[in-house]
């Protein structure tokens, strides 16, 4: 699967196809990988593949530094697969100035990364090509999908309440959260603006469950489940939990999954007589 | 002074403390973390790891902190300041590297003012460390001139001999009292030497090098292209020991408000950006190169210390995994190559 990684990479930009290769490659240690930027053939040999490959490199397609190198083959799998239909579908990307290199996958991180567990997305729904061999995608039903969100939904209201202040009190507001997400694309974080100060920027009870709560609102309908946030809290915040909660609630109000069919309409900004609330008619 | 304390008396020495009036700061783990947070008891204390996930710095440089309160009332302002933040506490169990970054650190804290926040905490305070026993592959102490049983910064350091026992050497006169006050707590030292078991941290890169490389390269190709990974967050900077930059902040109304202090980093495309809408650090590249700047080149000339204790922390946690050692190493190999410069 290496192999057939690097040849293609390799053909991308021998033909031009592509100035770069966005990928992984061997990281500061044998559990880990890290980001590359291939633009030249002969550096194919830094691509790697193994059940490290935790990153969603997509994220790679708004920063203005990795932009500059050109137009990208990124390596996706079937998750990250879903990030690059919501941001064809959100404008910040166009179609043709991607080259979506699938990849198939039976899951990563050690241990599983708990939203490998429910993953129905062994092979991507979207590539212009695909390396390893395509697995028939399980067809999972809503409660499947959502399983992990059991044990949080027995909580009280209270408890709630309880659970997230003291998971919030360890927030440091270093924003790897929001840097780290490919769909928290805005040149300029609400969290930046201070004219109004719309969120607290200290880290303090207030400020803290402000920005958390910002951030997964802005998420809810979009949040592919990648779960990067989480993986990156240098604090070790559940925050999937709360995207996770916030895509239930969209799905079971607008039928919609973000990232699964090019053609359907975005559910928060799509206006939908037919939709359930009250107010949009 | 030696004395020696072995592990089940942990909790006599955390107890008799407490009795003391000390609060008592230790490593204890919090589901998948080992942090540094107040203990009650021995009982809570970790001692199998590396080295905790928070650094030191937070007990005396919070995340957040309000600096003073104000009411306005027609032309009259009225201040008022916080009181009694410094508590006498005793933080037991930090590695060298985190008690190191405290010297460090004084040097900026007492610099063109005097940071009270700063330097009534450093009073208050008393640091006891254990030695490090193992290490792990993102450790690089060694390479910044300390060591993983380095005494400075300490009060008193904890290394490990023989089965659960500690030898207690004291550094300073502030730890020497406190071990006076607890003597009952501790044993004599044994009459033989014994071997210490202290970790074997490899050193990966000569820092002399990399300075002289520093003074010569502000432009080159390595700072874009070691930095392309960077999401630009900020969780280096946070969980750095000795990375010490703030923004003030005003949370208020029309009429009161509290003036605060929170954390801050160079990582950050805000950081550098001016009213006008001009960066000066437009690129990660750019604020990057700074880290390593502040740290290597700039605090070094001015300071005469090295920004950096090896601990670490920052690329263990690094979204992107951007290695700092690894960085200094390529840094330190240039140097080595004349010839090299853009």
């Amino acid at each position: 699967m290496i192999e057939a990684l690097r040849k293609k990479a390799e053909e991308l930009l021998r033909s031009n196809t592509v100035n770069v290769v966005f990928g992984y490659g061997e990281g500061s240690t044998p559990e880990r990988t890290r980001p590359v930027f291939i633009t030249k053939p002969e550096d194919v040999n830094k691509l790697t593949w193994n059940q490290y490959c935790v990153y969603n490199l997509t994220t790679y397609l708004k920063r203005q530094e990795t932009r500059k190198l050109g137009k990208p083959a990124i390596i996706v799998k079937g998750c990250d697969a879903k990030t690059v239909i919501v941001l064809i579908k959100e404008s910040q990307i166009k179609r043709e100035d991607v080259y979506i290199l699938g990849v198939t996958c039976q899951g990563v991180g050690e241990p599983l990364a708990v939203k490998c567990k429910a993953c129905d997305v062994h092979t991507p729904r979207i590539y212009d090509d695909l390396v390893g061999e395509k697995v028939e995608n399980k067809e999972l039903s809503f409660d499947e999908r959502y399983a992990e969100l059991d044990e949080y939904e027995k909580m009280s209201e209270k408890g709630k309440w309880e659970f997230w202040q003291k998971q919030f009190e360890k927030c440091i507001k270093c924003y790897a959260c929001s840097n780290i997400c490919p769909l928290c694309f805005c040149d300029r974080c609400i969290v930046e603006k201070n004219q109004p100060q719309w969120i607290d920027p200290s880290a303090h009870a207030r400020g803290n469950l402000s920005w958390n709560v910002t951030r997964a609102y802005h998420l809810a309908g979009r949040c592919i489940n990648c779960e990067e946030c989480q993986r990156v809290c240098p604090a070790d915040i559940p925050l999937n939990l709360l995207n996770k909660k916030l895509a239930k609630e969209a799905e079971k109000n607008f039928n919609y999954r973000p990232g699964y069919n090019i053609d359907d309409e975005l559910a928060m900004s799509t206006y939908n007589a037919k939709d359930n609330q009250d107010f949009v008619k | 002074m030696e004395k020696r304390l072995n592990k089940k008396d942990f909790d006599n020495f955390i107890t008799s403390l407490r009795g003391k009036g000390y609060k008592t700061i230790a490593p204890k783990k919090d589901n998948n973390l080992i942090v540094l947070d107040e203990v009650q008891g021995g009982g809570e204390i970790s001692l199998d790891h590396v080295i905790t996930n928070n650094s030191i710095k937070e007990f005396f440089f919070p995340k957040t902190e309000k600096v003073l309160s104000y009411r306005m009332e027609k032309n009259n302002v009225q201040i008022e300041e916080p009181e009694d933040f410094a508590v006498k506490s005793v933080i037991f169990g930090s590695r060298p590297c985190d008690a190191f970054s405290l010297p460090v650190m004084d040097k900026v804290f007492n610099w063109d003012c005097s940071d009270k926040f700063w330097v009534q905490r450093r009073e208050a305070v008393t640091i006891v460390t254990i030695a490090c026993d193992k290490c792990d592959t993102y450790c690089f102490c060694t390479s910044v001139g300390l060591a993983p049983d380095a005494k400075g910064g300490s009060d008193v350091l904890f290394t490990k001999i023989s089965g659960d026992d500690y030898v207690v050497e004291t550094v300073t006169e502030k730890g020497e009292s406190l071990i006076k006050e607890f003597e009952g707590v501790f044993s004599d030292p044994l009459s033989e030497a014994s071997d210490r078991q202290v970790a074997t941290v490899e050193k990966k890169f000569e820092i002399e090098k990399v300075k002289s490389w520093l003074d010569e390269n502000f432009v080159h190709t390595v700072w874009t292209d070691f930095s392309l990974k960077c999401i630009g967050c900020g969780a280096c900077t946070f969980v750095c020991p000795t990375c010490h930059c703030f923004d003030i902040v005003d949370e208020c109304t029309m009429t009161k408000g509290d003036r605060v202090k929170n954390w801050d980093g160079c990582q950050f495309k805000m950081f550098t950006m001016h009213t006008s809408g001009h960066n000066p650090r437009s690129t990660q590249g750019e604020r990057w190169r700074q880290r390593i700047m502040h740290k290597f080149k700039y605090y070094v000339e001015k300071f005469d210390s090295i920004l950096c204790v090896g601990c670490g922390r920052c690329s263990r946690v690094c979204p992107a995994d951007m290695n700092i050692s690894e960085m200094l190493e390529i840094i330190a190999t240039e140097a080595s190559q004349p010839g090299n410069k853009e």
